[in-house]
């Protein structure tokens, strides 16, 4: 028999050793201090670049239309915002990644799940959904142009062939690497295929799938630019691409450069903007955040 | 042979086993590369008795166990099992990382077909039986393994609750197996309250003599390949000099209690 007093003092033990045994809160430091720590370092490689391209640019070592000045181009950037130009580009542009995307993600997901889970299927389309990732998308825009002409619907298509694969490929990967225990786990909670699958199988391999969904977008996004180069008639509005390829055309120089600088802001600003702020919180939320700072 | 009579039932309505396993064989792979995993299992836990399984590795423990929590076939024999859906605990807390302590025991209620106004005082009552009342909105990163380890038994009793009225059924895979020392010992302790607290039954797999005789009202010996029961024992309370140190060495950490 337990000495008298047994429970308070076994209460009192527990909560104890609870006290000695959480892992440390991780103070975090204040809001201004995490900025300037990640906001900075990339402001300075910034100006250090441009510096040393002005610097380039001053010792005239280049003709002007191969090497124009910064502030050449940054007078094309300043030119397109002022007059609302800039936006009607990047709309044009944007809508079309986002919408060809869009829809990638709503037939990537069943297929993901598909491959995941389907023994068969995984034996039938697995190796042909990785292959797909190495065919640069830009190689469906003569198929696209040929299927919807020169339409909205060829710039949809190409976005779309370019990113499922990865978004789907993104979603096996993190079903793959669920520990086996949680499905278990589910099943002796009783959980069915379909409860399994909303309870536990996606939340699981969401990292996975969001590492997927990032990859994607950023195809999409490469394989828009691509298109949007290639395939270019007034029909089809102005987009980032096509102002690229004016460009050329002209032989105008800050044009051409002009149009990368906003093909990459796009680019950053949604990594920016919407991929890192999610994958960091479900990160953080799985104190899986170590490695970010 | 002498012939004995079964002595006659005290009650009137005989009472059904919680678990009732006749003759369990179950063996992996077929003809050359077969290999017997349990022969001829015969076992029977009453209704709110603690039985600790006891072996080697690869006596088949664990897959009695699954058996049992209904993960596998048997090759031969039967299983049953009293009540619909055992409760079950593994030697990992297997949490779900992305839901708090609380909604993980709330995931089970929901699975069990608890309604969402039912499962939120029944999760915070469950985790106040497990002493984390108000912890349950911190994740499972953020809990020591112990904390996790009794997160995980909140969340397979309330798995129980739901399925069926009766007194429930406790399956333990070596639950305590990955802890240390001292956190390995409380938790005996408060699984031995909530057992005393709820009425269920018990199987409990451990390959630990001490952790055995410490729990177990009975300890059951498997052989290992094939899994067979070698012998029955009914257990004696502790040492008293054990429970001596351990009451001082909770003493001890209780002054550590916020």
């Amino acid at each position: 028999m337990p000495p008298s007093g047994g429970v308070q003092i076994d209460s009192a033990a527990a909560a104890g050793l609870d006290a000695l045994d959480t892992p440390p809160d991780q103070p975090r430091r204040p809001l201004a201090r995490r900025l300037a720590a990640t906001a900075l370092p990339p402001l300075a490689a910034l100006v250090l670049a441009i510096g040393v391209w002005q610097a380039l640019w001053a010792s005239a070592l280049w003709p002007e239309y191969r090497l124009p000045a910064p502030l050449a181009v940054w007078r094309v950037i300043w030119g397109l915002g002022s007059d609302g130009e800039a936006a009607g580009i990047l709309w044009t542009s944007v809508h079309r990644a986002v919408l060809g995307f869009a829809a990638a993600v709503l037939i990537a997901t069943p297929l993901g799940l598909l491959v995941a889970k389907a023994p068969v299927v995984r034996a039938a389309i697995g190796p042909l959904l990785s292959g797909l990732q190495s065919l640069p998308s830009v190689a469906w825009v003569p198929a696209a142009v040929l299927w919807f002409g020169l339409t909205d619907w060829a710039m949809y298509t190409v976005v779309l062939l370019g990113s499922v694969p990865s978004v789907a490929n993104g979603l096996v990967a993190g079903i793959d690497q669920i520990p086996p225990i949680l499905p278990r786990v589910g099943k002796v909670l009783g959980a069915g295929r379909l409860a399994a699958a909303r309870h536990i199988l996606m939340p699981a391999a969401l990292p996975g799938y969001l590492a997927g969904l990032k990859q994607g977008w950023a195809f999409s996004w490469r394989s828009l630019m691509a298109a949007e180069l290639i395939a270019t008639s007034p029909q089809l509005g102005l987009g980032l691409g096509t102002f690229l390829d004016n460009g050329r055309a002209l032989s105008d120089m800050p044009m051409v450069l002009a149009a990368i600088f906003l093909i990459l802001l796009v680019g950053i600003g949604i990594e920016l903007l919407v991929f890192r702020p999610v994958e960091r919180y479900v990160l953080r939320t799985r104190g899986l955040s170590g490695s970010l700072p | 042979m002498t012939a004995t009579l079964e002595p006659l039932p005290t009650t009137a309505a005989p009472v059904r086993p919680a678990v009732e396993l006749t003759g369990v064989g179950k063996v992996f792979g077929r003809r050359r590369g077969a290999v017997v995993a349990l022969d001829g299992v015969d076992l029977r836990v009453a209704p709110g008795e603690f039985v600790c399984l006891l072996g080697a590795s690869g006596c088949g423990k664990s897959t009695l166990l699954n058996l049992i929590a209904g993960l596998d076939e048997p090759s031969t024999g039967t299983v049953s099992v009293g009540s619909r859906r055992p409760a079950v605990m593994f030697q990992e807390a297997a949490l779900m990382p992305w839901l708090t302590a609380a909604r993980n025991v709330e995931l089970a209620l929901r699975l069990a077909g608890v309604g969402r106004t039912r499962r939120r005082a029944k999760a915070e009552e469950l985790l106040e039986l497990v002493r984390l009342g108000g912890q349950g909105d911190r994740r499972p990163h953020e809990l020591s393994g112990g904390m996790r380890q009794r997160v995980a038994l909140a969340r397979s009793l309330a798995s129980t609750i739901g399925a069926d009225a009766g007194p429930g059924l406790l399956l333990m895979d070596e639950p305590f197996a990955a802890l240390d020392a001292i956190t390995r010992d409380l938790l005996q302790g408060e699984l031995l309250r909530v057992w005393r607290g709820t009425g269920a039954a018990v199987l409990f797999v451990t390959h630990d003599v001490r952790e055995a005789v410490r729990l177990g009202q009975r300890v059951v010996l498997l052989s290992s390949r094939p899994g067979r029961v070698v012998q029955e024992w009914a257990t004696e309370p502790d040492a008293p000099l054990v429970e001596q140190i351990n009451a001082r060495l909770r003493r001890e950490l209780s002054s550590h209690a916020a």
